[in-house]
């Protein structure tokens, strides 16, 4: 297992250099590029263009320049922002990536939830009117044009309604007397949930060694789940941060709807077919063989193997979730990776826009990474 | 000696877009306690088809439209699913014809047949289904270490023992074996049969084996049943059948088939088309391919008699064919 995780690593890391080239690259094949925006005025008289392209180091050869950067990267010296004048690059992402990874967390984790559960039971009850109106409302959200939508749901939600916020990341009349920023809360929500999370997790661990019976493994899962989020709960309940941290959550709502919307419907379909594949194969007329409650043989036998091609999926789909997500950010005013990608783009902020898309790219490849391990831990068969 | 199955004209129909598909059309046969039978017929004769109606694991489009499955004196068709489940691997196991496939992948060997322990005795720790596991290996000749392996970690043979395990792990009184062997060569084929066979005279267990290979079942089987086109055709003790075969059909499953430890006979195959069991007609299914169909054999169906003492078949004309065979022998 170590092995092959570390063999994952290292074809990241190998993919990551690849991908900083291009992106290096190709700012500088760009018309326009940082050469020709620094040496555009026609009154500089050249000696100062030299001095100008000396300071910056772009009067090296470009293999220098490229190993410079890459350098650069990887001590997190990413220069500093035009738009955001002198605040560095990095500490503008290190504020942001958080923002994108919890919204892209939350969207995932619902929207997998949602399509697993769904496309098995449609694959396992088949012929139900069910099966057709979720077939065709996940092919029309599968094909529906992101933005599209997000109008939508912005009509529907924020102007017809009127329930929901439509843009902000937060409400700024609530925060205006406050001494603290948005991000300390931001980061202690992050905190909170993984905490969450990580207790969710030993639990998990710690069902699987304590009993070998489904229904206390369940009981041990369950109450540490109820417990840790009810502790949660409570902390922020009776700080006084809670009212801020709701403020951020409840504007976080239509974003991760949309990220979801359009992610569920290929989980849900993949997992449709997979599953209706997987319960024509002989092991799971076995399980029926050996007298195993249906919901067994469905959950523990068919959908258990079944989900395997629809991480696949998700792993493929996963830049298609990534663009769709610049497109949500932006236009739900989430001031995440996306936003901060696609603005510091139009303002020709360089640093800022090769940063964000350097980032972006790491994240996706981490998560691609995560998605591997657990694909390992799912399937034996690639674990050695 | 009492019967642990007794299958009592037995209907079992596929329907498909071309029309019914009367896959086991009034099969009946008794296994006693203790006794092991063979099924035999030619590919798509309906063998699954019966084995699978009596485990209730039927195909969407598959209904038993017909018949008792009364398993010890219990008419199963008509239990309730959940009544039926207790029934299945406590009662009824099997071996299945695809042995290769049954196992799931994601899970270890050992943990699926702890499984099926713990799902039919609820008392039994994990401790205990594990140390089953462990004795039910050494008997089927595997190391009980290989248990925490998964499937794609064992050969083809080490798959097949796990799932012979694995049908004995609840004790059931019947095991289904479906061409337990099929997909290994015949050297390790036959060894296994040997030792299932053991293993069931040693556990007094009733067994059904399933083949189209009439010689392996000889091997084993105490009581022989041979089925054609949906139907028994002639069913007797080991010994009747082949001393003394009364149906043209069991004759020419003999001849085309070479016998393992073969004083070679010349393989004669059975002429004409295998039967197409999509609206089967009303006349002998055999005629089309029997050398002694008479008019009769092509205007009704014959009845399935008992011609003498624990043999019956199902032929006009089962005379004839002795006195055909004791000509040429
Ligand atoms: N789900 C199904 N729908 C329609 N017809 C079916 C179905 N399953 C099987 N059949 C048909 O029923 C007949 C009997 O099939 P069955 O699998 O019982 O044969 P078999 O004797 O076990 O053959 P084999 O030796 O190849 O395993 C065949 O003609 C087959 O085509
Ligand atoms: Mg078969």
């Amino acid at each position: 297992m170590l092995k092959y995780v570390g063999k994952r690593l290292i074809q990241i890391l190998i993919l990551l250099v690849i991908y900083i080239a291009v992106i290096f690259f190709l700012l500088h094949a760009m018309p326009g590029g940082i050469k020709a925006m620094l040496t555009m005025n026609p009154n500089l008289t050249p000696q100062a263009r030299e001095a100008i392209l000396h300071a910056f180091g772009l009067d090296k050869s470009l293999w220098i320049q490229f190993l410079t950067y890459l350098k650069n990267v990887f001590t997190l010296n990413l220069g500093i922002s035009f738009s955001f004048y002198p605040t560095p690059v990095w500490n503008i992402i290190a504020e942001r990536l958080p923002r994108t990874i919890l919204l892209f967390t939350t969207a995932t984790l619902v929207s997998f939830f949602i399509g697993f559960s769904s496309g098995k039971s449609l694959a396992w009850k088949r012929g139900k009117a069910s099966e057709y109106v979720a077939t065709v409302i996940g092919v029309i959200t599968y094909t529906v044009f992101t933005p599209l939508l997000i109008f939508v749901f912005i009509w529907f939600f924020g102007a017809y309604l009127g329930i929901m916020p439509i843009n902000q990341f937060l409400n700024p009349d609530l925060w205006l007397k406050t001494n603290f920023t948005a991000q300390t809360i931001f980061l202690y929500l992050l905190l909170t949930i993984s905490l969450v999370g990580a207790a969710m997790l030993a639990a998990f661990a710690v069902a699987r060694k304590v009993s070998h019976k489904v229904k206390t493994r369940k009981i041990i899962f369950y109450t540490a789940t109820a417990i840790s989020s009810a502790f949660a709960v409570f902390w922020w309940a009776v700080s006084p941060y809670g009212i801020y941290g709701a403020d951020i959550l409840w504007h976080m709502v239509l974003p991760v709807l949309t990220v979801a919307v359009v992610s569920y419907a290929g989980t849900m379909l993949v997992m449709r077919d997979s599953m209706l594949e997987t319960i024509k194969e002989d092991f799971i007329t076995t399980a029926r063989a050996k007298g195993l409650p249906d919901k067994v043989v469905r959950d523990k036998h068919a959908a258990r193997t079944a989900m395997l091609p629809v991480i696949t999926n998700f792993v493929l789909s996963m830049g298609f979730v990534v663009s769709g997500g610049v497109i949500t950010e932006s236009l739900f005013s989430w001031p995440g990776m996306g936003m901060t990608l696609l603005n510091a783009t139009l303002g020709k902020d360089y640093p800022l826009a090769s940063g964000a898309l350097i980032f972006t790219g790491i994240f996706v490849l981490f998560a691609h990474l995560v998605v591997d391990i657990i694909y390992a831990f799912l399937d034996p068969r690639i674990r050695y | 000696m009492s019967a642990v199955l007794e299958v009592k004209d037995l209907k079992m129909y596929y329907s498909t877009k071309q029309g019914m598909v009367k896959a086991a059309d009034g099969i009946s046969f008794t296994v006693n306690q203790g006794e092991s039978m063979g099924l035999v017929g030619e590919s798509g004769c309906g063998k699954t088809s019966v084995s699978m109606s009596i485990m209730r694991l039927l195909a969407e489009n598959a209904k038993i439209v017909g018949g008792q499955i009364l398993f010890k004196g219990q008419d199963i068709v008509k239990l309730k699913e959940e009544e039926m489940n207790k029934i299945r691997w406590a009662g009824i196991a099997m071996i299945f014809q695809a042995a290769m496939n049954s196992l799931n992948p994601v899970y270890r060997v050992g943990d699926q047949i702890i499984e099926a322990i713990l799902a039919h005795e609820p008392d039994v720790t994990f401790e205990e289904a594990r140390e089953r596991v462990a004795e039910l290996y050494k008997l089927v000749g595997l190391d009980p270490k290989r248990m925490d392996n998964y499937p794609h970690e064992y050969s083809g043979g080490m798959k097949q023992r796990a799932v012979i395990a694995m049908s004995l792990a609840c004790n059931p009184d019947l095991i289904i074996a479906d061409e337990p062997t099929t997909a290994l060569d015949v050297i390790v084929q036959d060894m296994i049969l040997k030792e299932l066979s053991k293993i069931q005279k040693k556990l007094n267990m009733s067994m059904i084996y399933i083949s189209h290979d009439i010689a392996v079942i000889a091997e084993v089987a105490e009581k022989i049943a041979i089925m054609y086109s949906g139907k028994i055709v002639e069913l007797s003790d080991a010994v009747t059948i082949f001393k003394k075969p009364a149906h043209p059909y069991t004759v020419g499953l003999m001849s085309s088939f070479p016998s393992i430890h073969g004083e070679k006979k010349k393989l004669v195959t059975i002429p004409g088309e295998p039967p197409n069991l999509l609206n089967a007609p009303d006349h002998c299914r055999f005629a089309p391919r029997c050398p002694f169909a008479t008019k009769e054999c092509w205007e009704k169906t014959p009845p399935y008699e008992e011609i003498e003492p624990n043999h019956y078949v199902a032929c006009f004309h089962p005379q004839n064919l002795r006195k055909q065979v004791s000509i040429n022998g």
